[in-house]
C-alpha cells in the first residue's frame, strides 16, 4: 500500500509541476501579450463579457429590484428628513418656476409683438413702459413712443397677450396709456358665444366690472370677451379678457394681458373707422340724360291703337 | 460501473467552487452601487480558495483556479492574467504547506494566510507598476486584503458548517490510498 502511494505520488508530481508552470507561464504570457498589444487582448475580453455577462441579467434584474425595494423601505425610516428637503426643494424649485413663467411671458411678448398677425391696416408701433404712473386713482404707464412715431390720441394699446388699455395723451416722444382698470375707462365689448354687447367700465380694480349688459343669464364665467368696435374708437375683435365672477355676484373680467408686468406695447395704428352719416338717397336716372330715341314705329295696320297712344303720351 | 464516493464528492465539490466564486462575482457585478467612494469589500474568493486549499485541496485543483481567475480577470477588467497568476503561487504555495498545517492552529494558519495575501497584493503592484500600468489606489488594495484577512475565519467557518469542509484527518484515503 505504502509502496503504491509513493509510486503514485513520483508519477504525478513532475507531470503536475510542470502543468503548473505552463499555466504560469501562460498567465505571463498573456499579461505581457495584454500589454504589448492590448487592442486585441481588449477585444477578446469584450467578446467574453459580450458572452458571459447577459446571461446574468435574468438574474441580476430581479435582484436589482429587489435591492431598490430595500432601499425604498430604508428611505421610509428617513421620511421626516426626506420630506424636509422636498420641502426646501420645492421653494428653490418655485422661485425656478417663477422665473421660467416670467421669461416664458416675456417671450411670448415678444413673439407677438415680432410677427403679430392682424388686419393689415392694424399695423402697429412697439413701445417700452418708461413709466408706470400707477395710484390708487389713476391707472396709466408711459410709453416711450410719441407724436414722433405717430402716435394718435384713442389708439388701442395691447401687451402680447390682450388689450392692455388706449392712448391718453400724446407727447413728442412719449405717450401715455389709460389702462383698462383706470376707472376713466370704457371700453365697448362683446361677450363671445352669446355675442352681446356691453361696457367694460374700469374702477380701479384688477377685474373690471361688466356694465349694461343685456342678458346676464347668457354670460357664462369664462366667456370670452373682446372688443366690439363700437363707436369707431377701437378696432373690433382685439382680445379682452374672460368673464369671470367676484364674490359680489357682479360680471367682471378677468384681463388677458399681464398687468403685473408690462413691458413692451403695441400700440395699433387704427384709422377712423368709415361712418355714414345720411340715410341713402334714391338712386335715379338724372334729368339731364335724353331718354332714348324711340325706334321707327312701322306703319303697319296690326297694331294701330298703340302707337298712337305711345305718339300722345310723347306730346303731353 | 461504480462511481468513487469520495471523487464522486470531489467533483461534486469542484462544482461548488465554481459555483460560489461565479455567485461572488454575481453580486461584484451587480450595478448596486456605481457611486465611487465606497469601501472595496473583501475579496471572497480568495478567501474561499486559500480556505479550501489549506483543507480539501484536492476540491479546488491548479486548473480550476487558474481558469476562474483568468475569466474574472477579464470580467471584472483587471489586467489579464496577473492576479490569476498570483492566485496560482498563492494557493501552490499554501498547498505545498498543507501538509504542515494540519497539525496547525487556526490562528497560525490565518497569519499564514494574511502573509499571503499581503505578499500578493505587494506583488500585483510592483508588477503593475513594473509593466507601467494605471494601478488602482494602494490604500484602496490594502484595505480590501486587510477586510479579506478579517472575513477568513468567518469563510472557514461556513465552509466547515455549511459544506463540511474540514481538514482531513490522517486516516481518510482515497480509493487509490493517496492520502487527501
Amino acid at each position: 500500500m505504502a509502496q503504491d502511494r509513493n509510486t503514485q505520488i513520483d508519477y504525478t508530481s513532475p507531470v503536475r509541476r510542470i502543468l503548473i508552470g505552463l499555466m504560469g507561464l501562460f498567465c505571463v504570457a498573456l499579461l505581457l501579450l495584454w500589454r504589448i498589444d492590448s487592442p486585441r487582448v481588449e477585444l477578446f475580453r469584450a467578446a467574453l463579457v459580450d458572452k458571459l455577462v447577459p446571461s446574468y441579467e435574468w438574474a441580476s434584474v430581479p435582484i436589482h429590484r429587489l435591492a431598490g425595494m430595500v432601499e425604498d423601505f430604508q428611505s421610509y425610516q428617513r421620511i421626516w428628513d426626506q420630506n424636509r428637503e422636498l420641502r426646501r426643494e420645492l421653494q428653490q424649485m418655485k422661485a425656478w418656476k417663477e422665473a421660467a413663467v416670467q421669461l416664458e411671458q416675456q417671450n411670448a411678448k415678444l413673439l407677438a409683438l415680432n410677427n403679430v398677425q392682424l388686419d393689415p391696416k392694424l399695423t402697429s408701433v412697439s413701445g417700452v413702459v418708461i413709466a408706470d404712473s400707477g395710484s390708487p386713482f389713476r391707472q396709466s404707464l408711459l410709453l416711450n413712443i410719441g407724436r414722433n412715431d405717430g402716435i394718435v390720441d384713442g389708439w388701442a394699446t395691447m401687451d402680447g397677450l390682450g388689450l392692455v388699455g388706449r392712448i391718453s395723451g400724446v407727447g413728442r416722444s412719449t405717450s401715455r396709456v389709460l389702462l383698462l382698470t383706470d376707472s376713466a375707462s370704457r371700453i365697448p365689448i362683446t361677450l363671445q358665444p352669446s355675442g352681446q354687447r356691453a361696457i367694460l367700465t374700469g374702477d380701479n380694480s384688477s377685474a373690471p366690472p361688466i356694465d349694461f349688459l343685456e342678458n346676464a343669464d347668457l354670460v357664462r364665467p369664462g366667456d370670452q370677451v373682446v372688443t366690439s368696435g363700437d363707436g369707431g374708437v377701437f378696432p373690433a375683435g382685439l382680445l379682452v379678457g374672460q368673464v369671470t365672477q367676484g364674490r359680489d355676484r357682479r360680471l367682471r373680467v378677468r384681463l388677458s394681458a399681464d398687468y403685473e408686468r408690462l413691458e413692451f406695447l403695441r400700440v395699433l395704428r387704427s384709422h377712423r373707422a368709415e361712418v355714414i352719416n345720411d340715410t341713402g338717397g334714391l338712386i335715379v336716372p338724372s334729368q339731364q340724360v335724353p331718354p332714348p330715341v324711340p325706334p321707327p314705329v312701322p306703319l303697319t295696320d296690326a297694331t294701330p291703337g298703340e302707337t298712337g297712344l305711345a305718339a300722345g303720351g310723347d306730346d303731353g | 460501473m461504480m462511481v468513487d464516493p469520495i471523487a464522486a464528492r470531489m467533483w461534486l465539490f469542484r462544482g461548488v467552487f465554481v459555483l460560489l466564486v461565479s455567485i461572488f462575482a454575481f453580486f461584484r457585478l451587480l450595478p448596486l452601487d456605481s457611486a465611487p467612494g465606497a469601501l472595496p469589500g473583501p475579496d471572497l474568493m480568495l478567501a474561499l480558495t486559500f480556505a479550501w486549499v489549506l483543507r480539501r485541496p484536492g476540491y479546488v485543483p491548479a486548473v480550476i483556479i487558474v481558469g476562474v481567475f483568468l475569466v474574472c480577470d477579464l470580467i471584472f477588467h483587471r489586467p489579464p492574467g496577473l492576479w490569476a497568476l498570483l492566485m496560482l503561487l498563492g494557493s501552490e504555495f499554501l498547498r505545498a504547506r498543507q501538509d504542515l498545517s494540519r497539525g496547525m492552529p487556526f490562528i497560525l494558519e490565518w497569519t499564514l494566510v494574511t502573509g499571503v495575501i499581503v505578499a500578493m497584493v505587494t506583488a500585483n503592484h510592483l508588477v503593475l507598476a513594473l509593466l507601467v500600468v494605471d494601478r488602482p489606489p494602494l490604500g484602496l488594495s490594502v484595505l480590501r486584503g486587510f477586510f479579506t484577512t478579517l472575513i477568513y475565519p468567518l469563510v472557514v467557518g461556513v465552509s466547515y458548517l455549511v459544506f463540511d469542509v474540514r481538514k482531513a484527518s490522517p486516516e481518510e484515503v482515497t480509493a487509490l490510498g493517496a492520502r487527501l
